[in-house]
Parts: structure tokens; sequence; C-alpha cells
């Protein structure tokens, strides 16, 4: 008795008010600025929802959302498949086997992710062209040409697949190193074959590993505008492209949007339910790593010929397409104008990425200092902008940002000043919209490294009279400032590919090397696309081997 | 001097408690040890204490300031309580003059301070040094600087000597009481072992499933535990059920719970000059050697199981143990 009477009072709705009273202090405000400070985007599609749909809805729903839907579950279908067959082979190849050149092998798997998915669509296009490469190639070798039109859904979903499918192979490869050993050998003593294993058992375990790498890959299919504009697609999102600038109707981008947002959303309760539902089998990380299999030199042969299949068609071949191209058009797109175009977009990706990371290292920090529990559940709304396509969170800051000016043009009228446009149309909503987009990107580097600072030494300092502050720059910056500085670059080439963000919310006279590469490839200049395009791939590649490194070490 | 008044903590929003209803209050200069079984609630307690936990329920007070209750929380770094712990918590990226002067940069001469601190847990040359350049002694001596640098009115020691292998244990649980017993700090000393709590404590508090169990100067532990738990925690005891009662011939008090210590219950004690008021004959089951003694796992004629000890190396398959009335323990509940 006396101990539910205990329960009721230290629990009572009385006693947990003045708890939360005592408890919420400062951090906890400011976390929850934060919060929905990076959320207000993805909240104003939402609420906007009940504004209504504009004029052409009618007849965008009966003409053009069907296509939309159509071909956006053609894509993921298509797609999944293509990146399940490429990503779980060759990680488990790489993971159980040693054959000749692995450890190259290995990271050169890793780097069709330094080419963004339109740069591959322009390269093959490229390549399949009348008159293009393959063509040339064949009929120097006096074969007969037969064209292959990739220019429609099936060559985009390809052209998607093998550019994407190194986040399925990263996720499992790494469950197949680190976590696999103990089971494989369980298995091996039981006598069980090699593919039976893999298919009896490796597969089903690394399952929610390779669900979490796919939706990654679904997630950057339905974000894509770039390939599919170039391939003539419609998808969810040209269709927000086109009701916000041919159609320049905010409110069936919004509506699009919105659906595009239900569509994600039912990915992630997927992936969820894919990881509770096998959570069990996550075996504890201290198991041994992955003894390889040494086949004989045939196999060995095979084994080397198959993984170079996803490399040569996710990375050599469309950076040799590209590299021709530069040859071929550097005299005319080298001038002072393009040096420019890469200087600002070296910029803008810098500035953002250090603001991105700046957001969240609050976000991580500021919850952790509030003594909330239920704050820290909260914090991690704030990183949800990873899942959703560029084009809607700039329909997000668009819309809104424009009315805010509006506004605040006529309250400084008010008081004589005349000003332009503030936020919408300026670099302010541009950097806004990468922090959202990105934080994700900054946010998991940090916490994980963050993680492996034991509480008992930031706790130490406070005992020793230090503030939450100070203990953070003196004690805990320095321990994880490798985790800033990957996410810093991480965040870095992310804003280097960015598209379709940065289409809709540059202002005029900014351009990025991205949007260069687009506004070329648009104007049926798609070899002086090859240039910019360049540039991009190789200033994302260095972080990518390093980001290997990395994976590698863990 | 701190005053803990029914301190409760739940991590699950009531459904288990890690802490539950702790009053003891601790006397200035005194070291009190806090003992219990892994997830008794011993580190709970020290960090609603220090401020790294809130109270759920009830408050902390160090000399008459209440420093956390329901309606007030003092900030871990407003405290002035050293925390020790048991991971020793060293900054890695600062050398160890760094770490000392760490909590005392607004201090006057905090240089001379520093230096003291570190001849007085003997690494005087050390103080260049990375911790990760000193063996786990030398860091817990570290640590300990560091928390006495600032003069703390408490001292909390959370499990310090755990990470260390037996032999080194003992050599540096005498080695830093003694530097402590130079501060004249009040400790709080937090141990599942109680040989490090009976040697270092002025008293000490049991803590059982997050209660206390009993909180009594370490030489009452000992002669009267409160519980059957406290007892066995300090020694091997044996419940003196009914059968026992029956094999023993000795009827006790049925609402008390009893119990005897195994080392009181003496073997063959005719054959000694042991006088016992209760005899009872039992078949050795099993010998099983220790060095100087042996153990003998005991059947008795009703059927009840025993261990004893014994130095007697020639035992009889069939021998008899008795006990003193006097030596038994008497508790008002069975735990």
């Amino acid at each position: 008795m006396k101990q539910d009477g205990n329960k009721n009072e230290a629990f009572s709705l009385k006693t947990r008010f003045k708890r939360f009273k005592r408890d919420s202090n400062r951090w906890s405000v400011f976390t929850l600025a934060i919060v929905l400070f990076l959320a207000f985007p993805i909240l104003f599609i939402g609420i906007e929802l009940f504004a209504g749909p504009g004029d052409t809805w009618g007849h965008i729903a009966k003409f053009l959302l069907p296509e939309y839907i159509f071909n956006s579950l053609y894509l993921i279908v298509f797609c999944s498949i293509l990146v399940l067959i490429l990503g779980v082979s060759s990680a488990w190849l790489v993971s159980r086997f040693d054959f000749l050149f692995r450890k190259q092998i290995e990271w050169l798997l890793i780097l069709p992710l330094a080419i963004p998915s339109y740069i591959v669509g322009y390269a093959y296009a490229g390549i399949f062209d009348y008159g293009g490469s393959l063509e040339l190639l064949l009929r120097s070798l006096q074969l007969d040409f037969v064209r292959i039109d990739i220019m429609n859904r099936a060559g985009l979903a390809c052209v998607l697949s093998i550019s994407l499918f190194p986040y399925v192979y990263v996720s499992a490869r790494a469950f197949f190193l680190n976590q696999a050993n103990n089971l494989l050998e369980a298995s091996k003593m039981l006598g069980v074959s090699e593919v039976k294993t893999f298919f009896k058992l490796m597969l089903p375990i690394a399952r929610p590993a390779i669900v979490a790498g796919l939706v990654l890959v679904l997630m950057e299919v339905l974000n894509d505008y770039g390939a599919a504009s170039y391939y003539g697609v419609n998808t969810f999102t040209t269709g927000i492209f086109r009701s916000w600038f041919s159609l320049e109707e905010p409110e069936t981008a919004v509506y699009l949007s919105a659906l595009l947002i239900l569509i994600i959303f039912v990915l992630i309760l997927f992936e969820k339910w894919q990881v509770r539902k096998l959570k069990f089998t996550t075996a504890k990380t201290n198991s041994t790593q992955m003894q390889r299999k040494q086949p004989n030199t045939a196999i060995k042969w095979l084994i080397l010929a198959v993984v170079l299949v996803p490399v040569l068609l996710g990375f050599i071949l469309p950076v040799a397409q590209l590299l021709y191209w530069a040859v071929l058009t550097a005299s005319s797109v080298f001038d002072f104008q393009f040096l420019m175009i890469s200087l600002q977009s070296f910029a803008i990706a810098m500035i953002s990425a250090v603001i991105t990371v700046f957001f969240a290292l609050l976000l991580i920090y500021f919850a952790k200092w509030s003594s909330l529990s239920s704050i820290r559940s909260v914090a991690r709304i704030g990183i949800l902008g990873y899942a959703i396509p560029g084009a809607v969170i700039a329909i997000g800051i668009m819309i809104p940002t424009l009315a805010l000016d509006k506004w605040l043009i006529k309250m400084l009228g008010n008081f004589g000043v005349e000003a332009g446009l503030i936020i919408n149309g300026t670099m302010l909503a541009l950097f806004y919209a990468y922090a959202v987009r990105f934080l994700a990107v900054a946010y998991n580097p940090i916490d994980s490294t963050a993680l492996k600072v034991d509480n008992s030494i930031p706790d130490s300092s406070k005992v020793l009279g230090v503030g939450n502050l100070k203990t953070f720059f003196k004690i805990e910056f320095p321990l994880i400032k490798t985790g800033v500085f990957s996410a810093v670059i991480l965040v870095f080439i992310d804003v280097m590919k960015e598209l379709p963000l940065t289409l809709i919310l540059k202002p005029y006279h900014i351009d990025t090397l991205a949007v260069k590469a687009f506004e070329y490839a648009s104007d049926e200049m798609v070899m002086e696309a090859s240039i910019p395009s360049l540039f991009i791939i190789f200033t994302a590649m260095i972080p990518v081997i390093f980001l290997n490194k990395l994976l590698i070490k863990r | 001097m701190l005053m803990i008044d029914a301190l409760s903590k739940s991590f699950d929003k009531g459904k288990n408690y890690a802490l539950r209803d702790v009053t003891f209050n601790l006397k200035a200069g005194h070291v009190c040890a806090i003992v219990g079984e892994s997830g008794s609630g011993k580190t709970t307690l020290v960090r609603l204490i220090a401020g790294l936990e809130r109270p759920d329920h009830g408050s902390v007070a160090i000399n008459g300031k209440v420093i956390a209750s329901l309606n007030k929380f003092v900030k871990p770094e407003k405290r002035k309580i050293g925390l020790v712990f048991q991971e020793y918590a060293l900054f890695p990226h600062l050398t160890v003059m760094e770490n000392v002067l760490y909590g005392i940069s607004r201090i006057k001469h905090k240089k001379n301070r520093a230096q003291e601190m570190l001849d007085l847990v003997g690494l005087t040359d050390l103080g260049e040094r990375y911790p990760h350049q000193l063996s786990g002694g030398q860091q817990q001596r570290v640590a300990l600087a560091r928390a006495l640098a600032p003069e703390p009115s408490l001292l909390i020691l959370d499990e310090p000597f755990s990470n260390l292998d037996a032999m080194l244990r003992t050599q540096l649980r005498n080695e830093v009481f003694d530097i402590i017993r130079k501060t004249e700090v009040t400790v709080l000393f937090v141990t599942h072992d109680t040989q490090d709590a009976l040697s270092v404590a002025d008293e000490i508090l049991i803590l059982q499933n997050g209660k206390v169990v009993q909180k009594d100067a370490a030489a009452n532990l000992y002669v009267k535990p409160s519980t059957l738990y406290v007892a066995s925690l300090f020694g091997s005891t044996v419940h003196i059920n009914k059968n026992l009662q029956n094999a023993f011939r000795c009827p006790l008090k049925e609402t008390c719970c009893h119990a005897i210590r195994n080392e009181k219950i003496k073997v063959n004690p005719e054959s000694g000059d042991y006088e016992c008021e209760y005899i009872t004959s039992a078949e050795v089951v099993k010998k099983i050697p220790l060095g100087d003694s042996i153990q003998l796992l005991l059947k008795l004629e009703s059927g009840e199981q025993l261990s004893v000890m014994t130095r007697d190396k020639n035992i009889a398959d069939t021998i008899s143990i008795g006990f003193n009335s006097r030596d038994i323990l008497e508790f008002d509940h069975e735990h």
C-alpha cells in the first residue's frame, strides 16, 4: 500500500508538473526553437494543404497525376531490384572472398556516390546517342550499330540505379564485415554450403541493414530532378517544378509536395518496421571480423570480373565519357566566368557546411543540456529534412519567405524605407534550405563521435565547477573534432552536388557548378556540361575516399 | 553535513525505482561507505547527490542548504562536491597538471595549489604527462588530486578500486585513504566490496534494491545486522529455519527470523573445549579442501543440507555440530 502511495505521489500530475518546471531550462526552449525552425518548411507544406488546391489541380489530377504516380512507382520498383542486385552482390563478394585488387575495388565501389545522378544521366545519354561514343566505337571496329534508346523510364531507372547502388553496398558491407562472422562460422560448422548460407542465413539477417541502404536510394530517386527532366520522364519532382515555374501555381506545387512526403513517409515506416522486426539479429559488435575465403584462381578472376561491372558502369564509363567531352569543349568553357562560378560554388558549399554543422552541434548539445528527457526525441525531428526532396523543401521555404518579405517591405515602407526582397531570392534562403536538407548529414557523424565520449568526462568537468558552454569548448569539442570535421566535409560535397533545391531558391546572379551543368544540358549543350560536372566529381571524390577510410577503421 | 530525505529516482516513470525513499545523514569529517550489489542504486544515489541526475522525489541538503528537491535544483557546477569516477574520467587531451588545474582556474596561486595536490598524491614529477602515459593506479591518484584541488566540502568516490586487481586494490585503497585523512574532508565511498568498506569507513550504509536496509557504525554491522541480507553480506550465514530448529532442538520465536554465522557452528564440539547448547549429528557428504581449512557439506538427519568450515583434518563420516544461543542473530522480518 505504501509503495503505491509513494508511486502516486512521485508521479502524480502535480509532482510531474513541479519537476517539469524545475527541469525545463533555457536549453529546452532553445532546442524546441531550433527544431521548429528546421522543421518549418515541412510543417508549412502540411498546413498549406488546408488552403485548397490551385485552379489547374483538377486538370493535373486527371491527366498528369496518374503518370506521376505510375512513373515514381515504376522507378521505385525498378531501382530497388537493380540496386539490390548490384549492391548486395558486390558487398558480399568483397567481404566474403579474397581476390586480386580486392582492397582497391572495395573503395572503387563507393566512388559512384561522387557523381550526382543527373551527371551520370548526361554521360549515358552521350554514350548511347546518335553519333555517340558507343556508335563511334562500334564503327571503328567495323561493327553494326543498333541504337538503344535510353531516354525513357527504363533508361532513367538504370541510370539512377548504377549511380545510387553504393548506398546499399556500404550498409550491407558494414553489416557483413562486422556482424556476420560468428553466424557464418556456426553455419559452416553445421556443414551448410556457401550458396545456401548466403540465401538462407546472410540475406535474411542482413535485411535491416540492406533495407536502410535501400531507403536512402529511394529517397534520392524521389529527390532527383536533373536526370528525370533530361530523360523526359514526368515524376512528382518534375511535376513540382512544372507547376512552380511553368504554371506558376504554388498551391499545386504544395499539393504535389504533400503527396510526395506521404510516399516517403510510407518508405520510412517500411524501414522502421523492417528494422524492428529483425532487431534481434543484430549481434554484439565485439564479435570477430569476417574471415575471407581464398577461392581458386579461376574463381578469383571471375569474382573480379563480376565486381568490376558496377565500378565500370557507375564510375569509369561515365567519367571517361565526361573526360572525352571535356577535351572537346575545354577551350570554349574555361573562361573567367567559369572560374567565378567555381569559386562561388566552393564558397556556397563551405559556408552552408559550416552553418549546417553549427546547427547540428546546437541541436545535439542543447538537447543534452536540457534536463527534460523528452526533449531528446523531439530534437531528432529536426533532422527529418534528409528524407524530404530538395524541391519540396524549396517550395516550403519559397512561399512563406515570399509572404514574409512582402510584409517586411510593407512595414519598412511605413517607415519610409524602400527595400527589396530580404530573404526570398537571397543567399539567406538558400543557406537555410541547405541546413534543413542536410542537417542529418552533419548530425549523424557528430552524434556518433559524441556518443563515444563517455558521459563521465563532461560530468566530471561540471562537478569541478565548470558550466555547460565552457565544458563544451574546453573538453567536448577537442574530443569530437574529427566528427565535426567529417561532418563539414560531407555537407560540403552534398551542397556541391545539390540541384533541385538550388535551382528553385538561388538568387538570379548566383550560379553553382551543378546549376551550370544542368543549364548546359538543358540548352542542348550537354558536352559543355562535362567540365563543371568533372569539377563536382573531383571535389566529391577526395572525401568519398576519406569517408571509406573512416568506414574501414570502424 | 549531508542530509538526504526520502530521495527517489525512477528511470521508467515510476514502474521501477532505482532508488526509493532513501533517507540518511552524514556528519562532517566522517567516511561513509555505501555498500550494495550492482543494481542496488549506489551509483544513482551519488549521481543525485552530485547533481548529475535529478530526483523524482525527496531532497538533498548540504550544510543545511537544500541543493535538490522538487522545487529546487542547484547545478552540479555550483555544488562544490568532489567526485572520483569509477573509470577516473581524466580529460585525455590535457596533461596531468592541466587536469588538476581545471577545477581551480579562478583561485589565486592555482599553480601552487595544483602542485601541492600532486605532491600530496605522490605524483610530484608527472605533471607534464598525459593520462594515457600513466598506470591505472597513477590515473586514479590524478583523479583524486583533481577532485581534492577545489577543496570540496564532500568527496564522493564511486567504486574507485573496482578496475584494479586484488593485490593492487588493497595497497591503493590504503594509500588513497591515507591521503584523504590528511585533508579531513567528508567522504562518501561507494563500493560493492564489504572488505573495502569495513577497512576504511566510519559508518556503512547498505542499499538493497534501491532502499536503505541498514546504516550503522562499521563495527556494529557485523554484530548486529538488521536483516539476513546484511548478515550474509559480511560473512556466510545460515538461516535457522523451522527444520533446523527441529534438528537442533532449539525452539525460537516464531515472529522473528534467525540466523547463525557459519564460523559460529562448531564441528565435534565435545572433542574440543567448546560447550554448545544445541547439538545434532550430521553425515559428511563431501569434503572440499581449501588450503588451511576444509569445507564440509553436511546432511542432517532431517534431510537439511548445511555447509561448515573446520581446520580439523581428521573428519569421520558422521560428526556432530553445535552452536550457542548467544551467537544466534535475530531479525524482525524475513528478507
